[in-house]
């Protein structure tokens, strides 16, 4: 009895397993089979990271054409214009007589800023009273406005110090006691993991991940409506695939695209940031460690969506305008404290947020797993959980066609 | 057209939810009271009240205490605050024997817009406070108050941001994504709804209606998208420089103009598209990878002037490229419309490439000789 046991147990597992490598089997043929899953699935995420890291590898502005119109033409003007035009951001490549005229020239986009400097400025120097300089800065980008702001009072602000220590001096305050009285408590401004302030080292992290779950998801879904289109009865699975077991399906199915992604997540996490030099301080291994259940989660929830996907084109049609909206809900760019609750909630559906988060942590910041526990445990939860809507919709849909393909016998009996 | 859920939810449904994500996630304007730690080695009253002080910073927000730079970094590497202050051991007594202590602010860059505004805000807090202390010691010594000024700020920046006076957040992103969402959804539905006739193998029946004449047909079939996707786009102008009061220094009718621009430049597209490869799932890829790098060749989010060479000649290719001209020039700096001509001039421009697809079309259309899949 115990061995009839026995052997019927070890018969199930074997029968598994070979049903599982029979479905990884046709997946992977259908997969390269079609040219649209191709593109999505190969061709997409490894030219996306090169595109995009090659249209942003300029990390930061470098010599943003400003305007000068300097009324003093005095000794201290030109020493302002020369400290701002030695900036590495900003470069001055024009002086005009008025104000009319500079911003004639900005209106004509010769420029993206004016530095005014007012005529009575040396004259108020000289006298010891306060003088203003002003700024105008084109925003037509967030860049140049945080460029051409910084470069300018950076300048006034080391100016300024050198004429505050000339006035404590001729107020009769001097040496070590100037210097203190000037600056009292000097303070230094340290940028963590992203010295140079660099905008993809800052974006493009997060654009890889989003990369990786979009391409999957989309991939995922056109062989879905793929699959539906050329079934008799509309339906996911065939029943010749499946043969009535739905784990050994979803098994299989999820086995062939981790397979698959945790190639193109060594090439896009792996490769990509070190030939474009984005930041990559992180632990290789805790970023597999990481990595593996966010791409199963990102599987699992992809096939759950893709069992309402009537047809092929229906998932690129409706979610791509998405990716630009789980840039933004993922909590990089506009900081995730400041998120409001409904979003932030929302936000915790899809697996690129957790994802994004956790990557940027690991590999711009430094963190280890320990640091990253919630999204990790997080991306664990949505593994669980979508893997449980998963079979709940492939069980679905097998049922469907087992009772469609039943339906169509009875039929042909009753003939 | 609306026979199939897909019509409505990709014309309507998706505008709408993408005005409602973006109003409603940027309402702020600017990130305020984001967390930061400070550390605090000396826990002097000297020190606690410079803390208090930093708790009148409007864009940070202190919410933890800590004991040691590890524990503060460790902090920072969960994500839990943006920023930290360090205060040194000896801080207060420093001060007092005028020994200028220093004070060192930590932030994280790896969220560049959270470090970059943290940082900005304390530097700002820790100078006004040094003005403050060298404000008593000049008025010990008996200074004029104006001329306190002269020695404590001799030169004042005077900034001027064109167009936009609050640096609002969101006026930099919706100007251009939003326009983008509707330049993408607009090159999908003109790809899908030309698609679908060959893909469903119905194209003879949809030439017959237009008197077997591809223009027409192509119009009756385009035309109610053209309407449907202005009248959307129109109201999101409408929600952007009328109820959000982004600036807008010119007529709205010009923007209201670009829109309407804007979509007939991308439905030109969208034909071109499905004319090259008249199978459907193809045109479809095509669209969705042109309309996605959209958003980025706009300009907006980094400079096309400051991409490589290359790519700034890519970008007059993409519509919305030329509407965030006419944006730039009309709605934020205000100048004459001469200086939008161009870019008006080239988005209808556009309006040429159906015709170099238009006998490929109509092939394709009459021999139905393309793969369905």
């Amino acid at each position: 009895m115990n061995i009839l046991k026995q052997r019927y147990s070890s018969n199930k597992f074997l029968s598994f397993f070979r049903d599982t490598l029979a479905v990884i089997k046709i997946e992977f043929r259908t997969m390269f089979k079609d040219r649209g899953v191709v593109i999505m699935l190969v061709l997409a995420p490894l030219a996306y990271p090169i595109i995009y890291c090659s249209l942003y590898q300029n990390e930061t502005l470098i010599d943003v054409p400003v305007a000068a119109v300097d009324c003093s033409r005095s000794q201290q003007s030109r020493e302002l214009l020369r400290h701002i035009d030695a900036t590495q951001n900003v470069q001055i490549t024009c002086k005009y007589g008025t104000l009319a005229e500079a911003k004639q020239a900005f209106v004509e986009k010769k420029v993206h800023g004016v530095v005014y400097i007012p005529a009575d400025f040396s004259k108020k120097l000289s006298t010891g009273n306060q003088t203003t300089v002003s700024m105008y800065s084109d925003i037509s980008s967030f860049m140049y406005y945080r460029i051409i702001s910084q470069a300018c009072s950076n300048s006034v602000q080391a100016m300024s110090n050198q004429i505050q220590l000339e006035r404590l001096n001729s107020n009769g305050i001097t040496g070590e006691a100037a210097t203190i009285s000037a600056i009292p408590i000097p303070y230094y401004g340290v940028p963590l993991y992203n010295e140079g302030a660099g905008f993809a080292s800052f974006l493009m992290p997060a654009i890889l991940i989003i990369i990786i779950q979009q391409t999957l998801f989309l991939g995922i879904g056109m062989i879905a409506g793929t699959s539906r289109e050329e079934n008799r009865f509309h339906v996911l699975v065939a029943s010749a695939v499946h043969r009535g077991r739905t784990l050994r399906v979803i098994v299989g199915k999820s086995i062939c695209y981790l397979l698959l992604y945790a190639t193109w997540s060594f090439f896009i996490l792996g490769v990509i940031p070190h030939s474009f030099n984005l930041p990559h301080i992180g632990i290789s291994l805790d970023i597999v460690k990481f990595m593996l259940p966010f791409l199963l989660s990102v599987i699992f929830f992809s096939m759950t969506v893709s069992v309402f996907l009537p047809n092929r084109e229906t998932g690129m049609m409706l979610f791509l305008f998405f990716s630009l909206i789980l840039i933004f809900i993922s909590g990089v760019s506009w900081p995730q404290s400041n998120i409001n609750g409904f979003w932030k909630a929302f936000a915790w559906i899809f697996p690129s947020t957790c994802g994004v988060q956790g990557y940027i942590k690991i590999n711009s910041m430094g963190a280890d797993i320990n640091h990253i526990s919630f999204e990790y445990v997080s991306l664990w939860i949505q593994t669980a959980l979508y893997f449980a809507t998963t079979c709940w919709a492939y069980r679905w849909q097998i049922k469907k066609s087992s009772n469609n393909s039943l339906k169509e016998m009875e039929l042909l009996r009753d003939l | 057209m609306v026979s199939r859920p897909i019509y409505f939810i990709g014309t309507v449904l998706i505008m709408a939810f993408s005005y409602v994500f973006f109003l409603t996630f940027f309402n702020e304007g600017q990130p305020n009271k984001m967390p930061i730690a400070v550390v605090d080695m000396d826990n002097s009253s000297l020190s606690r009240q410079f803390t208090r002080n930093l708790e009148a910073t409007q864009q940070a927000k202190i919410v933890v205490q800590l004991n040691s730079h590890k524990e503060a970094r460790e902090e920072m590497q969960r994500g839990n605050i943006y920023a930290f202050v360090e205060i040194q051991k000896n801080f207060s007594r420093k001060v007092i024997s005028n020994h200028r202590p220093t004070l060192t602010f930590y932030v994280n860059d790896a969220y560049l817009i959270a470090g970059s505004l943290i940082l900005k805000d304390l530097s700002y807090m820790s100078v006004a406070t040094s003005a403050a202390m060298q404000r008593k010691v000049l008025r010990a010594k008996g200074l004029e108050e104006n001329r306190i000024m002269g020695i404590i700020q001799p030169i004042v920046l005077d900034t001027h941001l064109i167009g936009n006076p609050w640096a609002n957040y969101g006026t930099y992103l919706l100007n251009v994504i939003l326009p983008g969402v509707l330049q993408l959804m607009v090159l999908m539905m003109t790809i899908f709804a030309v698609g679908v006739e060959f893909k469903e193998r119905t194209s003879h029946e949809w030439l017959e209606m237009g008197n077997n004449s591809m223009f027409s047909s192509l119009t009756g079939k385009l035309l109610p998208y053209t309407v449907i996707f202005t009248a959307i786009g129109i109201i999101g102008d409408m929600l952007l420089f009328r109820y959000m009061h982004y600036p807008l220094n010119a007529n709205i009718g010009w923007m209201f103009l670009a829109t309407f621009m804007l979509v007939v430049a991308s439905q030109s597209i969208g034909i071109l598209l499905i004319g090259v490869t008249p199978v459907l799932r193809d045109g479809v890829t095509l669209g969705g990878f042109f309309g996605m790098l959209g958003v980025t060749f706009a300009g907006s989010t980094f400079p096309i002037e400051q991409m490589p060479y290359g790519t700034r000649i890519f970008s007059y290719l993409f519509p919305i490229h030329h509407f965030f001209n006419i944006y730039v020039n009309q709605a934020l700096n205000g100048v004459s419309i001469r200086y939008s001509l161009i870019a008006f001039i080239t988005l209808l421009s556009f309006t040429i490439l159906p015709f170099f697809v238009y006998n490929r079309l109509k092939n394709a259309a009459i021999n139905q000789n393309y793969p369905i899949k």
